[in-house]
């Protein structure tokens, strides 16, 4: 391995605030009991504070998305704890401050773009003025002018899933979860999608937790990023990511920090990939 | 695939349409011609199947439209001539409709969000399924009368089955992750079902009406054979008990439109509420 994590961490310039948003502690996962249970993820505990951009990168099946929906409330802890503000994350429980965004296009195919996009707030009863006015500003920042009274399936996938992220962004969260939202995307549109959410999040700096398997995407968008081991998920490093903002999603990969830090993580997670094909 | 144009199309259509009313018209009388008698089948006898000709006397008959003393007079006088006994049939049939939708669909919606309904019910859904829906129709008329209601009811749970089926699996096949992206977006349990999980199923719902449509027709017309006072299956017990294959046919082609009427209806509202599905493409 080269270099150590805690070195990284004195580069950081990447000034979080003290706040504690998501605090997660000794974190297990098991599916199904007794000798053929699997564990999925193992007593992984970590925070995330205000204003932080925390990308969990792991290979596949390493039970990052598991942690991440554990987070949001979507399926049940086998032991550990959870907490969004110091409240604990309780099953089925909608908190207002997160927004969570899929991997799998969750667009409703029977709404327009601007209904899609206006969903929460015409669910929460928000006037149909000012709904028009924050659904046409949303659009404006997804770059979809012209597309608002379109159906889902008029659209690419990119574009889908720019509905998706703006109907979730709409509602002002103050924490974003994300589970490879840009997994299914081909590389050209995966980096437009990089461009834009860099756009906002440099402006408006939500508290993001981020699941992703691209190394590349974790370094272009994170401040932070979590390395998680292969099955069962364990904590292997955590570092800050040192590239100054505002960040260029294209011409970033080009610097000579990024192809360092790069190599240093793929080292590590080339480990993680040639363990995973052993067992 | 060869592209043929429409005009062409149409042609054959028309020429199709053409020769099978001339073989219908003409094609008994050639009997008469001994050299052609053995290439006329017996059944092209007008006493089974009429001819044009007749049908068309029949229905100015039927119609009040031919009749000597005038429109009016011979509606009054007939209290089931054919636009009394179409608008009985599709009153009897739109009920029928209406209430086996609304009821398939409740039900399905229900059972498919619920496990623990569906697993109680699934039992008494499957056996009540395999009757044959015809054979309640003596019951239901020994029930309910000879006068409307038996026909409305027939209607009713021929049209309820179809439509819940659909409704059921329509709703157990709405996107998990659909219903979950609603959630986290603030939606109660209650707002889930009515923008997500209704929605949803409607395409399901929709694909059983244009049948429903039909079995309801179905469902009045037995009704109406078994037992009835008027309606078009009246119409056509009656003329079959003085062998009057014209006016039997008039019913039959009246019954025809009706059913392409409505299911042309059915089929403009799908496309226009189904308009975000890619099937429907043209029409939005």
């Amino acid at each position: 391995m080269i270099g150590a994590p805690q070195r990284m961490k004195l580069a950081a310039v990447n000034a979080a605030s003290e706040r504690v948003r998501i605090t997660v502690q000794n974190l297990d996962k098991r599916y199904g009991s007794g000798e053929s249970g699997v564990m999925a993820v193992d007593k992984v505990s970590f925070e995330v504070r205000q204003g932080e951009f925390v990308a969990l990168l792991g290979p596949s099946g390493c039970g990052k998305s598991t942690i991440l929906n554990m987070v949001a409330g979507l399926i049940p802890r086998s032991g550990g704890d959870i907490a969004i503000d110091r409240d604990e994350v309780r099953l089925g429980e909608v908190n207002r401050k997160v927004g969570y965004v899929f991997q799998r296009d969750t667009v409703f195919p029977w709404r327009t773009v601007e209904a899609n996009i206006g969903y929460g707030l015409e669910i929460a009863g928000v006037s149909a003025a000012e709904r028009k006015d924050k659904v046409t500003r949303a659009i404006a920042t997804a770059g979809l002018e012209g597309f608002g009274g379109k159906f889902p399936r008029m659209l690419s996938g990119g574009m889908r899933q720019r509905v998706a992220l703006m109907r979730t962004l709409i509602m002002e969260p103050e924490i974003l979860l994300m589970d490879e939202p840009f997994g299914a995307l081909d590389t050209h549109t995966k980096l437009e999608m990089h461009k834009t959410l860099l756009e906002i999040w440099e402006r408006e700096r939500q508290t993001v937790l981020f699941v992703t398997h691209d190394l590349g995407e974790a370094l272009t968008l994170a401040s932070r990023i979590i390395l998680l081991s292969a099955r069962p998920g364990r904590l292997k490093e955590d570092f800050e990511v040192p590239f100054i903002r505002p960040r260029d999603a294209v011409s970033l990969r080009e610097t000579p920090e990024f192809g360092r830090l790069y190599s240093h993580i793929w080292h590590s997670l080339g480990e993680e990939f040639r363990r995973t094909k052993a067992d | 695939m060869m592209k043929h144009s429409s005009a062409k199309v149409l042609f054959w259509q028309i020429g199709i349409l053409a020769v099978a009313l001339g073989i219908w018209e003409w094609g008994y009388g050639l009997r008469s011609v001994a050299a052609l008698k053995p290439f006329v089948p017996g059944i092209l006898d007008p006493y089974f199947v009429s001819k044009p000709s007749m049908i068309w006397t029949s229905f100015l008959k039927l119609s009040c439209f031919g009749d000597a003393a005038g429109f009016g007079a011979c509606f009054a006088r007939n209290d089931n001539n054919l636009w009394l006994a179409l608008l009985v049939t599709l009153k009897n049939m739109w009920w029928g409709f209406a209430l086996g939708t609304a009821s398939g669909v409740l039900c399905g919606l229900i059972l498919g969000r619920s496990d623990y309904l569906s697993r109680i019910f699934q039992p008494y859904v499957v056996a009540m399924n395999s009757v044959p829906r015809i054979a309640l129709v003596p019951l239901i008329i020994l029930m309910f009368g000879l006068g409307d209601m038996s026909k409305i009811v027939t209607a009713w749970i021929v049209v309820f089955f179809v439509v819940f089926f659909n409704t059921f699996e329509g709703t157990r096949a709405v996107d998990r992750d659909q219903i979950a992206a609603a959630r986290l977006l603030g939606a109660s349990e209650l707002t889930v079902l009515r923008t997500v999980v209704v929605p949803s199923a409607l395409a399901w719902v929709f694909a059983s009406l244009t049948p429903a449509v039909s079995f309801a027709l179905i469902g009045v017309i037995v009704g109406e054979f078994i037992g009835a006072e008027r309606g078009l299956g009246k119409l056509i017990i009656e003329a079959e008990a003085r062998a009057n294959a014209a006016e039997m046919m008039v019913a039959i082609f009246v019954m025809m439109v009706v059913g392409i009427v409505l299911a042309t209806i059915v089929r403009q509202l799908q496309s226009y509420l189904l308009r975000w599905q890619p099937q429907f493409e043209s029409q939005s």
